[in-house]
């Protein structure tokens, strides 16, 4: 960093969130022009980082420079008139908007009256150059997620930004989607902005990334290292901190994103069970009613046998979450059937095919897995109660008793079964799900995204948990955007394209196989 | 614990605010704010008799209140108690018209199933079209209200007008002494008992059932619970339909009770003061029992103000109004510095 | 036909401006249910000031002034306490329902109406038989249209609505969503003022208790049924108003036969079938009230 001005230093950052801490006494300057990586696990405070340095976090302590100039913190208009622009990992423009009105919202500088037609001549050659092609009229809320991620981007570079910050950006994106990402932030990295990127994936960093800071547990564990400096082996290190001995080897490598190497992942490990037994799951030809939730299935065929876990892949928005709910009975099929242990259950409510040993992890833990302002209590025997009569009587102390025991059973951190479950860390919170939803009775296993912001050690149980199950003969079926995740854990791998399943796997994976069918290309 | 004892400090606090304000609105009004708060206090709570004027207000206020609470916790802001009342006491007085003649020990408590009948029917199609459509319950209970009030116009000076009475009046015709639970006193064995009685078996239904649970789950997440298997068409129709028989079994009390016929616009202010004892109680069915004495108070206060004091009665609906303002707030106001370090509104991940 | 379209203006006019406040709080993320409340405040304060000062202009002045104090409070509630919007709005209502009784009392003893001795400006006669309306009701096309082209042509109105829509989105370009949700209630208030006011001196020149009868909630229910849109928002206000004249014309065509209280519920009942019909449309709730903040209690 010697004779050359930081683009962006943090100077000492600390950042609280009452009693936790986000940031640790955090110091890190960026080089201009350079393309920089920032990694850790989930909750090392990689997102709270980024939002320190475009002003939407006021850092409890420490301070912001550009160039030599100080920054006034927790002060998003001083971020951006310095050239700080952020993209945020859960996009950030409203869904009626559209392309050209995103472009305008986030402007600065005179504005005055516009017209539809002015405002999308005003934008269209900027989004051109970034390689936006879309009718300028397309509202946000209709955008597949790639073209919504760059306009995104457009949005962050409408004022003259010099600094740009993405959260996750691959998170969402298929290794197909990856590519044109990076080809167009190294584009924009020739065109002299600074570029930092949020990662968590070995083998995404050592791919673009000129510099390498690592971030663990708040605080700073690499500072800007350059990318030759430093091998997968070390940043693995650096990423989990001392290897425990409780992660395999291979669980560990799918954890940090290919630790391994910059090749993609071949793993080759195979069911601890016995090979599958009959099937648990069978859905023919379901073709769902288009709700305006998420894109509707067309002609989604899928079987899950006793004793294995079959993973879905798939770009979002290609109707996993329609896939659920389809399964879970709260999608209204228009053709098609759905057995669950033989029984024909596609005419079933959710109660009745809960009762006959379905069980969902769904996508959204705060939403749709707890209600997190009521008592952990209340939410773990929601399942049980629905069981019985709306107005059988209860016993709260057993049922807390109940709960008390089977949330110690799945090493759930509480004080109160009376608590909050807002109150609880996002791990601690779906183990809490897990408790629930996991018992002798699960006949098939819905694990809708389980381990999506988790830490390492956290996404190691909810693994553990869906292998256990699949052991004592549970059909599993997981949902996931993580394909390394997929590949260590799945036993067959299917991937969702336009509603449909449209092509399956099975170990050892090809990363670029799968990634093909993904977005469809022919292979 | 803890918890519970921070928030009912803080229900008091938002309460003594909101007094304060009212304090400020009296003097600029032109009246003096101790001298309004004295004749409150003087109509409400200093004597045996006031006391007992206010046992009167609480009651059906209570009544009233617990059937809110059991839509309020369910999530659903059925703000149309004074509506659901009024069918009540026109259920009742149909009953009472029809079977006129009759035993008491028929009439009376076909009465009140009428009055409880004909306030859940109220609350039905609002719930209905709730669940059914997403139709917002706030705006069709509102105007359920409303309509409930002209409908009862329209049958006090048509269908069921008195004879006998003068044009100006609208009302029906009394009730026979004989079907009466109460004198115009309105504290009686029978009412209290009913008071009773509900008080009960609402702090069973919310306690000691899977529907207190499950409804207590809806109201907070409706989405979580869906996601478990519930039908939330069953469990919100039942919470309206609650909480509709409540504030008529209110409406039959007041009628066969202490008001003994039905007059056009009478308690105007009941539904809202019973939504009001709700937030305050922290949607607790025992906070209710509490709350609901101070709000009789006010309601007691509401009558001997303009007779004694000869003050606006107004100034109890400011009080009530000024704490329906604050009472659902969840912060203390600090120093703005101090708030944004707060993880206040954490931005979602 | 005329007096028709003069009795719709008539009942309209108030009635939209009420709308418009609604449809700018809701635009910008917050559930306005004090209209009612501002409303009553506006009408009483307008009639007040008339026939205190005798000037109509110090009328509405104290109407604007009493009915921004009016939504700064309900800001100050909901985004400062984090009060719930529903209830304290409905808590502002009441304040304004009582607070105009309580003073209507305190300045003319027990009376429950105040004359105000004069009224707002006339179009006159240059207007034909339209001359007997208020300049409000002139104004009130050009309001509609302004707001219009604030809110849909303009960078303003475009983070107004990110506010409303997506507060984070809102946050992440610097945009406070609290200070913009300041600015629409304040805007507000001054449309509330007029409608109260154009209410009390539009026509009557008379303010009387309890007068709004709930037309503050059914500007709440235009807003809904105008998809928080400003054009759609007045022409639902619109369509409850000819449903009231409609009520009133039936009312005097057929007399004693009608009932009349229940074509007095006329307009009760199409604002509870708009609000309906909305929800069936765009998914009700879910799409006004996008902005999930809102309504977690």
């Amino acid at each position: 960093m010697q004779g050359e001005e930081a683009a962006l230093a943090c100077v000492d950052v600390s950042v609280r969130f009452g009693a936790v801490a986000a940031l640790s006494g955090v110091s890190l300057a960026f080089a201009p022009g350079r393309i920089h990586a920032v990694v850790g696990q989930n909750g090392a405070g990689k997102t709270t980082f980024a939002r320190v340095c475009a002003g939407m976090v006021r850092p409890t302590a420490g301070e912001l420079r550009i160039g030599a100039q100080p920054v006034p913190v927790g002060k998003v208009n001083a971020a951006r008139a310095a050239g700080v622009e952020l993209v945020h990992q859960s996009f950030a423009l409203p869904p009626s908007f559209t392309i050209a009105e995103s472009m305008e919202f986030g402007a600065t500088g005179s504005g005055g009256i516009f017209t539809r037609r002015a405002l999308e001549a005003r934008w269209t050659g900027h989004l051109k150059s970034l390689g936006v092609d879309t009718n300028l009229r397309t509202r946000i809320r209709d955008l597949p997620v790639e073209t919504r991620q760059a306009v995104e981007i457009a949005r962050a570079l409408v004022t003259d930004a010099k600094i740009l910050i993405l959260d996750e950006p691959t998170a969402v994106l298929s290794p197909a989607g990856v590519a044109t990402l990076f080809e167009r932030l190294r584009l924009l990295s020739r065109r002299g902005v600074t570029i930092i990127l949020i990662l968590h994936k070995i083998r995404e960093v050592l791919d673009i990334a000129e510099t390498i800071s690592v971030l663990r547990g708040g605080r700073l564990i690499e500072a800007a290292i350059p990318v030759a400096a430093i091998d997968a082996a070390r940043l693995a290190t650096a990423i989990i901190g001392t290897p425990s001995g409780s992660i395999e080897a291979a669980d560990q490598a799918a954890l940090v994103g290919g630790g391994g190497g910059a090749a993609p992942v071949e793993t080759a490990r195979v069911s601890a069970a016995a090979p599958a037994g009959p099937p648990v799951f069978e859905m023919a030809g379901v073709d769902t009613r288009p709700d305006g939730e998420g894109r509707a299935l067309e002609g989604a065929s899928l079987t899950i046998r006793r004793g294995e876990i079959v993973g879905v892949a798939g770009v979002e928005g290609n109707g996993q979450h329609t896939l659920v709910r389809a399964l879970a009975g709260l999608a209204g099929l228009d053709r098609g059937s759905i057995c669950l242990g033989g029984t024909d259950v596609t005419a079933h409510a959710l109660a009745q095919r809960r009762a006959a040993g379905l069980r969902i992890i769904p996508f959204d833990r705060n939403s749709e897995g707890l209600s997190l302002t009521s008592a952990l209590w209340e939410n773990w025997s929601a399942r049980r109660l629905l069981l019985g009569r709306l107005l059988s009587p209860i016993a709260p102390s057993r049922l807390r008793n109940a709960c008390h025991a089977s949330l110690k059973e799945w090493d759930v951190r509480f004080a109160d079964t009376g608590q909050p479950a807002g109150s609880l860390s996002g791990g601690n919170a779906q183990k809490v799900i897990l408790a629930r939803e996991i018992d002798a009775d699960a006949s098939l296993v819905i694990a809708a995204q389980p381990t999506r912001g988790l830490d390492i050690g956290a996404t190691a149980f909810v693994w553990q948990a869906l292998r256990a199950s699949r052991d004592r003969g549970c059909g599993v079926l997981l949902i996931s955007s993580d394909l390394d995740e997929l590949f260590d854990i799945a036993d067959r791998v299917v991937v969702m394209l336009s509603g449909r399943i449209a092509a399956e796997f099975s170990a050892p994976y090809n990363l670029a196989a799968v990634g093909a069918a993904m977005t469809g290309a022919p292979q | 614990m803890k918890g519970k004892v921070l928030s009912v400090l803080r229900a008091l606090a938002f309460v003594v605010v909101a007094l304060a304000l009212c304090g400020v609105v009296f003097e600029l009004a032109g009246f003096s704010a101790p001298l309004m708060f004295q004749s409150i206090a003087d109509g409400a709570f200093t004597s045996p008799n006031a006391l007992m004027k206010s046992l009167r207000w609480a009651m059906p206020l209570l009544i009233t209140a617990c059937g809110v609470l059991v839509s309020f916790r369910c999530g659903y802001f059925n703000v149309g108690a004074q509506g659901q009342f009024y069918l009540g006491a026109i259920g009742a007085t149909v009953a009472v018209e029809a079977l006129n003649g009759a035993p008491p020990a028929l009439v009376v408590p076909v009465a009140i199933a009428s009055g409880m009948v004909g306030g859940a029917l109220w609350a039905a199609w609002p719930g209905f079209l709730r669940i059914r459509w997403g139709t917002d319950e706030v705006i069709t209970t509102l105007m359920g209200n409303f309509l409930a009030g002209l409908l009862l116009v329209y049958l006090t000076s048509g269908p069921l007008k008195d004879p006998s009475g003068t044009g100006q009046v609208t009302a029906s015709r009394p009730v026979a002494l004989g079907y009466r639970i109460a004198t115009s006193v309105g504290v009686s064995p029978t009412i209290i008992a009913l008071t009773l009685a509900t008080l009960v078996l609402v702090w069973l239904l919310v306690n000691r059932t899977a529907f207190g649970v499950l409804s207590s789950l809806a109201g907070r997440n409706p989405v979580m619970i869906v996601w478990q298997g519930a039908k939330l068409s069953s469990l919100g129709l039942s919470a309206f339909l609650v909480s509709g028989a409540l504030a008529g079994l209110a409406g039959a009390i007041e009628l066969l009770g202490p008001n003994g016929r039905l007059v056009s616009g009478f308690l105007p202010g009941h539904g809202f003061t019973a939504v009001l004892i709700a937030l305050v109680a922290g949607l607790s069915v025992t906070g209710v029992a509490v709350v609901s004495m101070f709000f009789g108070g006010l309601a007691a206060a509401s009558l001997y103000l303009p007779v004694i004091a000869g003050l606006p009665a107004a100034a109890i609906d400011v009080i009530n109004a000024a704490i329906a303002l604050f009472i659902t707030a969840r912060t203390f106001p600090l120093p703005a510095a101090l708030l944004e370090r707060l993880p206040a509104r954490r931005p979602a991940p | 036909m005329s007096d028709i379209l003069i009795a719709v203006l008539r009942s309209g006019t108030p009635l939209i401006y009420v709308a418009l406040a609604g449809m700018l709080a809701q635009r910008a993320g917050v559930w306005h249910l004090g209209l009612e409340g501002l409303m009553i405040a506006g009408a009483c304060a307008a009639a007040v000031g008339v026939e205190q000062t005798g000037s109509v202009a110090a009328g509405l002045a104290l109407a604007v002034l009493v009915c921004v104090l009016g939504s700064t409070l309900l800001w100050f509630v909901v985004e400062k306490l984090r009060a719930n919007p529903i209830i304290a709005g409905l808590g502002l209502t009441g304040l304004g329902l009582g607070g105009a009784d309580l003073t209507v009392q305190s300045i003319y003893g027990s009376e429950a109406s105040v004359t105000a001795g004069a009224g707002l400006p006339r179009l006159g006669d240059a207007f034909g038989a339209f001359g007997v309306l208020s300049v409000l009701v002139a104004a009130m096309p050009v309001v509609v249209l302004l707001l219009w082209v604030l809110l849909r042509r303009t960078r303003f109105g475009l983070r107004l609505a990110a506010c409303g829509e997506h507060p984070f989105a809102a946050r992440s370009v610097g945009v406070a969503p609290s200070r913009m949700r300041l600015i629409a209630l304040m805007g507000g208030g001054v449309l509330c003022a007029l409608g109260g006011a154009e209410l009390a001196l539009g026509t009557l020149q008379l303010f009387s208790n309890n007068m709004t009868a709930g037309r503050g909630f059914m500007a709440f229910a235009a807003v809904i049924f105008g998809g928080g849109h400003p054009i759609g928002s007045a022409l639902a206000a619109l369509f409850f108003s000819i449903v009231e004249a409609a009520g009133i014309k039936a009312q005097l065509v057929f007399g004693e036969k009608a009932p009349r209280d229940l074509l007095l519920a006329l307009p009760y009942l199409a604002t509870v079938i708009g609000v309906w019909i909305s929800g069936r449309l765009r998914g009700g709730l879910k799409a006004a009230a996008s902005g999930g903040e809102l309504r977690d209690n």
